[in-house]
């Protein structure tokens, strides 16, 4: 048992992590052609414009459907599938918590796969500077509200203003780079164009496309760019807490030396200078584990699955991992 | 001064420098018994190095470095090698009384004492200085190497390490000294030349790593006297010699602990040592509390444990995230006392004494080193807080005050000895 633990704390994460990854981008992204359907709520973004290759469909997509309600029949039929709905979600947040992120996301994963490319290339990351960084983060919630709130405005019109055009359809979808990106994949570029059919679908398809732009520039000089403003991301840190997957920290065994938050992709400090709290997943984290993988000292740093070790950071297996690495 | 009284005077600072060496290293070596047959490589070394100057590199490019904050990869990725100028030498102290007030620390007076002698052996009078600008005296002393004719860079350290301010400031500073390092070389730091760097140094910090965790051993199989004179020997020998050294070290000490046995008493108390770094040959303190019946399990300086401990972690092996990766390496988990905030040095020393399974800590500060002897009440009063058992001596490298001391150190360790039969 000890030496399954010292074999599996001694792994290398990035190729586990890749291979993950690669795994989940088929599933979501063609696994609908083998018959593979997950349902309408998964907490990931497999894009449900992607068909007939998704394997299961992106939790956004249908909460703007359901929002899109009149207040009056909240108490029906339909309130029932917001609820039922939002359950299943929880449900599969619930046990792999915010690793969706992290190991399932095929837009995530295509951002890696664009900073493997950047880093095979030689050139340097950017960074945000730690002003700018926590206004930015923000800007998820305020995508997370609008989604819930615009189609809810486009069904009720509140205080006596008059209700938004329904051709605003779902808003957020209009302005997601995996809507464009994932049915890519499949050969499917009918989504790279702009609706002129009404001036709001042409301002919403068009200011798509131009954060299709955004995302290919950002995404290839900043590491996860994208996902610093995901509202799927909001969404699920309001829930992580309960989670079973957890990263946690003992703290008396850190030296801060920021070993971690060099290796984090969000920028995420409080995992190395925070040094009180048990259970460290910030809204931000995608719970990848590089920063176990990147920490010198015994059980300072864990992944844990109901309170059961993991993945540990050891020092055997940082310097496991570090001549390895060096060599090449 | 005469051509000729000149050359009388260097000799004589040359004999009274070996003899003080051969007396601290003798007293090292043969006032114990027991002593781990694989401490001779250093004993060797400090006898070749220390009492009969050898130079220890040869005809390498030696580059001076001042404080453990110098990332020491970068000098290797130039094809030269660091070797680390803080000297210990109540000799040199005295000659380097001459460039500093009276009321100073006796590490910055020896080293710069060191520097105007031409007797050191370490580096070419004009030869490069990289000098961190850590404690006023420190930084002070980066410029009056330059006025002894030496070639200095001038590595400036923010005073607080917390803000992210101050770790942008340093990596760009670090970014600079690589840059200076490859004019004063003329080689350039290449991706390959500077992952072997890291390599090689984080083999030699894993050696330590596991030197460390074998003193965790509830029965100390190895002397603290022994580890400071391992650990200082990294400021001048060859990185490679010395890692392999350790590691020979290592096993026979995993090979002690297996068998039982024990470099000192089963009922020795069990020291932490922290403060200002025991460099040979002022290794005062340490012999002094081993021979009074402790022993030294771990420590928190800048001259062992501060040094080696702290290993990088690279993300992208490009030269723009190595570079960057040592400088955070050298900043972030610091515990030097120039720092505005002192958690983590508390943080470490509350962690090594609950780990090593410490009865107490003994905290020495040379006098006139201000920022140790500023940090000593927060510290003590935190470890008293935790219950921990901590004594405070001021010194410094001459040995005039070791009947006082011994007298003080003798009462601490009897009060940890009664301590303990009342537990």
């Amino acid at each position: 048992m000890n030496r399954f633990r010292a074999f599996i704390n001694g792994a290398d994460i990035r190729r586990f992590r890749f291979w993950v990854q690669l795994g989940f981008f088929f599933l979501l992204v063609y696994g609908g052609y083998f018959m593979i359907n997950l349902g309408q709520s998964l907490p990931t973004f497999s894009c449900g414009f992607n068909q007939p290759g998704r394997a299961g469909v992106c939790y956004l997509l249908p909460l703007q459907h359901q929002t899109h309600i009149p207040w009056d029949s909240i108490i029906s039929g339909r309130g029932l599938g917001i609820l039922t709905g939002l359950l299943t979600f929880l449900a599969w947040l619930f046990v792999f918590n915010k690793a969706w992120c992290g190991y399932a996301c095929p837009l995530g994963t295509i951002q890696d796969w664009m900073t493997s490319l950047r880093q095979k290339l030689g050139i340097r990351y950017a960074t945000y500077n730690l002003d700018w960084f926590t206004r930015l983060k923000k800007i998820k919630y305020i995508l997370l509200i609008l989604l819930i709130v615009i189609p809810f405005l486009m069904a009720n019109s509140v205080a006596g203003l008059p209700k938004l055009p329904d051709d605003m359809g779902t808003p957020f979808c209009k302005i997601c780079p995996a809507r464009m990106v994932i049915p890519a994949m499949t050969g499917d570029f009918s989504q790279w164009t702009v609706d002129f059919s009404t001036g709001t679908a042409a301002a919403m398809t068009g200011l798509g496309m131009l954060v299709l732009g955004i995302f290919f520039v950002g995404g290839f000089i900043n590491k996860r760019f994208f996902c610093f403003f995901c509202p799927m991301s909001a969404l699920h840190s309001l829930f992580s807490k309960v989670a079973l997957l957890k990263l946690r920290k003992d703290g008396s065994k850190c030296t801060r030396c920021g070993d971690c938050y060099r290796a984090c992709d969000m920028q995420i400090r409080e995992i190395a200078d925070d040094v009180e709290s048990t259970t460290l997943v910030k809204d931000d984290c995608m719970m990848c584990f590089k920063c176990v993988a990147a920490c010198p000292e015994e059980g300072a740093l864990k992944a844990s699955f109901m309170n059961i070790p993991i993945y540990e950071s050891t020092e055997a297996g940082f310097f496991k991992r570090m001549t390895k690495r060096g060599k090449k | 001064m005469s051509a000729e009284a000149q050359v009388k005077q260097i000799e004589m600072v040359r004999r009274q420098l070996s003899r003080e060496s051969a007396e601290a290293l003798n007293k090292i070596e043969k006032d114990f018994p027991d002593n781990p047959k694989s401490m001779d490589y250093f004993y060797d070394l400090y006898r070749r190095v220390h009492c009969e100057g050898e130079a220890p590199h040869g005809d390498k490019k030696v580059i001076g470095t001042t404080c453990v904050q110098v990332p020491e990869e970068l000098i290797y990725a130039v094809g030269a090698v660091p070797v680390r100028l803080c000297n210990g030498s109540h000799t040199f102290d005295q000659l380097g009384a001459e460039f500093m007030p009276a009321k100073s620390c006796s590490l910055v007076k020896a080293t710069l004492g060191m520097l105007s002698s031409e007797v050191a052996s370490w580096l070419d009078q004009g030869g490069d200085i990289v000098n961190v600008t850590t404690c006023d005296q420190k930084t002070k002393a980066g410029r009056l190497m330059e006025e002894a004719g030496y070639r200095v860079h001038h590595l400036e350290l923010p005073p607080s390490k917390e803000s992210e301010a101050a770790r942008t400031y340093w990596q760009s500073n670090v970014n600079g000294f690589a840059r200076s390092l490859e004019s004063v070389t003329g080689h350039k730091i290449t991706r390959n030349g500077l992952r072997d760097a890291i390599v090689r140094v984080g083999r030699a910090q894993q050696a330590y790593r596991r030197l460390h965790r074998l003193r965790m051993s509830p029965l100390a199989p190895i002397l603290g006297k022994d580890v400071f004179l391992v650990t200082n020997a990294y400021f001048f020998d060859d990185i490679d010699s010395w890692t392999d050294a350790v590691e020979v070290l290592n096993d026979e000490i995993e090979r002690r602990c297996e068998e039982g046995f024990g470099a000192a008493q089963r009922r020795a108390p069990r020291i932490l040592f922290t403060g200002s770094p025991p460099i040979f040959p002022n290794l005062k303190l340490p012999t002094l509390i081993e021979q009074s019946g402790a022993v030294i399990v771990a420590d928190e300086t800048c001259s062992a444990n501060r040094m080696l401990y702290d290993v990088v972690n690279v993300d992208e092996w490009q030269l723009y995230d190595m570079v960057d990766a040592l400088a955070d390496r050298a900043l972030k988990p610091c515990t030097c006392p120039i720092f505005v905030s002192d958690e983590d040095r508390k943080r470490r020393l509350l962690e090594l004494a609950r780990t090593f399974a410490v009865d107490g800590v003994v905290y020495q500060a040379f006098s006139g080193c201000q920022v140790f002897e500023m940090e000593q009440r927060s510290i003590s009063r935190f470890l008293a807080d935790e219950g921990i058992p901590s004594l405070y001596v001021e010194t410094d490298y001459s040995p005039d005050d070791l009947g006082q001391l011994s007298t003080r150190i003798e009462a601490f360790i009897e009060s940890l000895k009664a301590r303990r039969r009342r537990k």
